[in-house]
């Protein structure tokens, strides 16, 4: 098992808590989005699991061991930290075989995970005339170097353009489907929602979920109903009658809140009301995590409580 | 992890940045080219050396040796590039050693090529006024002058490490080896003679004043590269990367 293991983990910088007491747990298999607002402490959590941060108390561990005790990590973790990291007046070659050199990684995994870059035709330019998107790319290059079974990624669609965006969502999803164990921060929602299969979410350094991104969504946002029609009065009235709470929105448009597309669809047709258009409005990553982060503003001191309140995002 | 890789994977570095490589070529080019300009200097009272007449260019090449060694610790130190090393290596102090050895090797290798060159440019230019140096001290000139600029690039390389910033070492070193140690350069016999350049730069001189001799002198030095690697390990063992 190749799973990546938090148990009970802080750190503290000074007198500011980066990371509160966090326990979850990445399983093989499927992509792990890892979401929080800027200086949650995503970024701490990933160093701390790499043995680059100390922790201030608690463990990290990958397959049940700490990262700092595997032999040749690169063949077991792969990461991405800092699109920065390469040093500019290397070559994007140069900067791979290095890597390669000290885990006694074959050269030829350089251009083979250039090549998987998209990066082949411009390995021997200097990394300092790359672009944000070159680098990050060259970023989850070095990340693959080793084929390792456990990927960690920190908000690798930063600065990509929208072919490289496409490229790093399949690319993601492929390394879950081979099996191995996906952790990818975002701050982005609709992106996370594009890849992600479960939820790790923090908030002030604290864990505030870690479950299927399915469920998370359902759990805090109801699904909504959206009807078009030219008798507006009517549909209200029919609604109204079966505890619906139908409201107006734009060119004969409405919303019905708390509603299944599949119950409403057939209280209407035998009706006689003209529907010109019937969709059901699922609740997006967005809307939920809105919702969560709400209460946990509202309930600081407590627990977040599931909310069963739509959210208009 | 052995160590073999580790410390090919710190040599790629060095080799992969021409910056570097050309730090190492100035250490020959300098310390010849002013070596010369002393040699040339026909002034000679009556403390003239012969032999530190023609290493006089290790004050100036010093400066690129000591610029190399602080380079090579402080690329790590420039946007994450230690995290990315670390991962690969987490273990912090063979990491280390292998950058100190990646470092200190050429540069005695570099260091000896610049003893070979300054010499024999130095006694061309002195011409007969240096024909009183024998075989033994030119050698011992030479093998001196490598040793003493890789106990310099390594001092560097050791203070950045534990000062994070190859700036900071370089403002620190700098004008401490073109000021303060030629201002007290002519005080022998006191404590200005432990300084790092001062106590290395004895083996250079055909006669030792003071209190140090040739070897005792670089002893010294290297006491003091020591203490710098040593600290610069701790710091970064000890810190978060």
């Amino acid at each position: 098992m190749t799973s990546i293991d938090v148990q009970d983990l802080t750190k503290e910088y000074g007198s500011t808590r980066a990371v509160d007491r966090l326990t979850f747990h990445v399983a093989p298999g499927r992509v792990t989005g890892f979401l929080g607002p800027n200086g949650a402490g995503k970024s701490t959590t990933m160093r701390l699991v790499l043995g680059l941060d100390r922790p201030t108390s608690g463990t990290a561990t990958i397959g049940g061991r700490p990262y700092a005790t595997l032999d040749e990590p690169l063949r077991h973790v792969g990461a991405l930290l800092d699109a920065q990291a390469a040093h500019g007046a290397r070559t994007a070659r140069d900067h791979l075989r290095v890597l390669a050199a000290s885990n006694r990684l074959p050269e030829r995994r350089a251009d083979e995970v250039l090549e998987e870059a998209g990066l082949a035709s411009v390995a021997r330019r200097r990394v300092r005339t790359y672009s944000l998107g070159m680098r990050q790319r060259l970023g989850v290059a070095a990340a693959l170097l080793g084929d390792p079974p456990v990927v960690l990624l920190d908000e690798p669609s930063n600065g990509l353009d929208p072919e490289g965006i496409i490229w790093i969502r399949e690319l993601m999803r492929r390394l879950a489907r081979e099996g191995r164990t996906v952790l990818v921060s975002s701050h982005l929602m609709n992106e996370t929602a594009s890849f992600a299969d479960h939820l790790v979410v923090l908030g002030r350094g604290r864990l505030l979920a870690d479950m299927p991104m399915r469920e998370f969504i359902d759990a805090r946002v109801q699904p909504r109903v959206r009807v078009r029609t030219t008798e507006g009065a009517a549909l209200r009235e029919l609604l109204a009658r079966h505890g619906y709470d139908a409201v107006e929105g734009a060119d004969e448009r409405w919303i019905v809140h708390h509603a299944r597309v599949d119950d409403i669809g057939r209280l209407i047709s035998g009706t006689g009301v003209p529907i010109l258009e019937l969709a059901a409005e699922e609740g997006t990553l967005e809307q939920a995590y809105l919702d969560l982060t709400a209460t946990e503003a509202e309930f600081a001191a407590k627990t977040p409580k599931t909310s069963n309140q739509p959210q208009e995002a | 992890m052995p160590f073999a890789p580790v410390l090919h994977s710190e040599w790629l570095k060095i080799r992969t940045l021409r910056s570097l490589l050309a730090g190492l070529a100035a250490v020959v080019v300098v310390t010849a080219a002013f070596s010369a300009i002393a040699g040339l200097d026909a002034s000679s009272d009556e403390d003239f050396d012969p032999l530190f007449s023609a290493f006089f260019g290790v004050s100036f090449g010093q400066i690129a040796a000591i610029t190399f060694g602080a380079q090579a610790v402080s690329s790590e130190f420039q946007g994450g590039a230690l995290r990315v090393s670390l991962a690969a290596v987490p273990h912090r102090g063979r990491w280390f050693a292998a950058k100190a050895t990646a470092i200190g090797v050429p540069a005695l290798a570099v260091g000896l090529v610049t003893g070979f060159v300054s010499l024999a440019v130095g006694k061309a230019v002195l011409g007969d006024r240096g024909s009183g140096l024998s075989w033994g001290e030119g050698l011992r000139g030479v093998v001196g002058c490598g040793i003493y600029l890789a106990l310099m690039a390594l001092f560097a390389a050791g203070l950045t490490a534990l000062l994070r910033s190859g700036v900071a070492t370089l403002s620190i070193l700098i004008p401490f080896l073109l000021i303060v140690s030629f201002v007290v350069g002519g005080m022998s016999g006191t404590v200005a003679d432990f300084l790092p350049d001062k106590a290395g730069q004895v083996v250079l001189h055909e006669t030792a004043e003071g209190f140090l001799g040739p070897w005792t002198g670089l002893a010294v030095t290297g006491v003091w590269a020591g203490a710098a690697l040593v600290a610069g390990a701790w710091s970064v063992r000890r810190r978060d990367a």
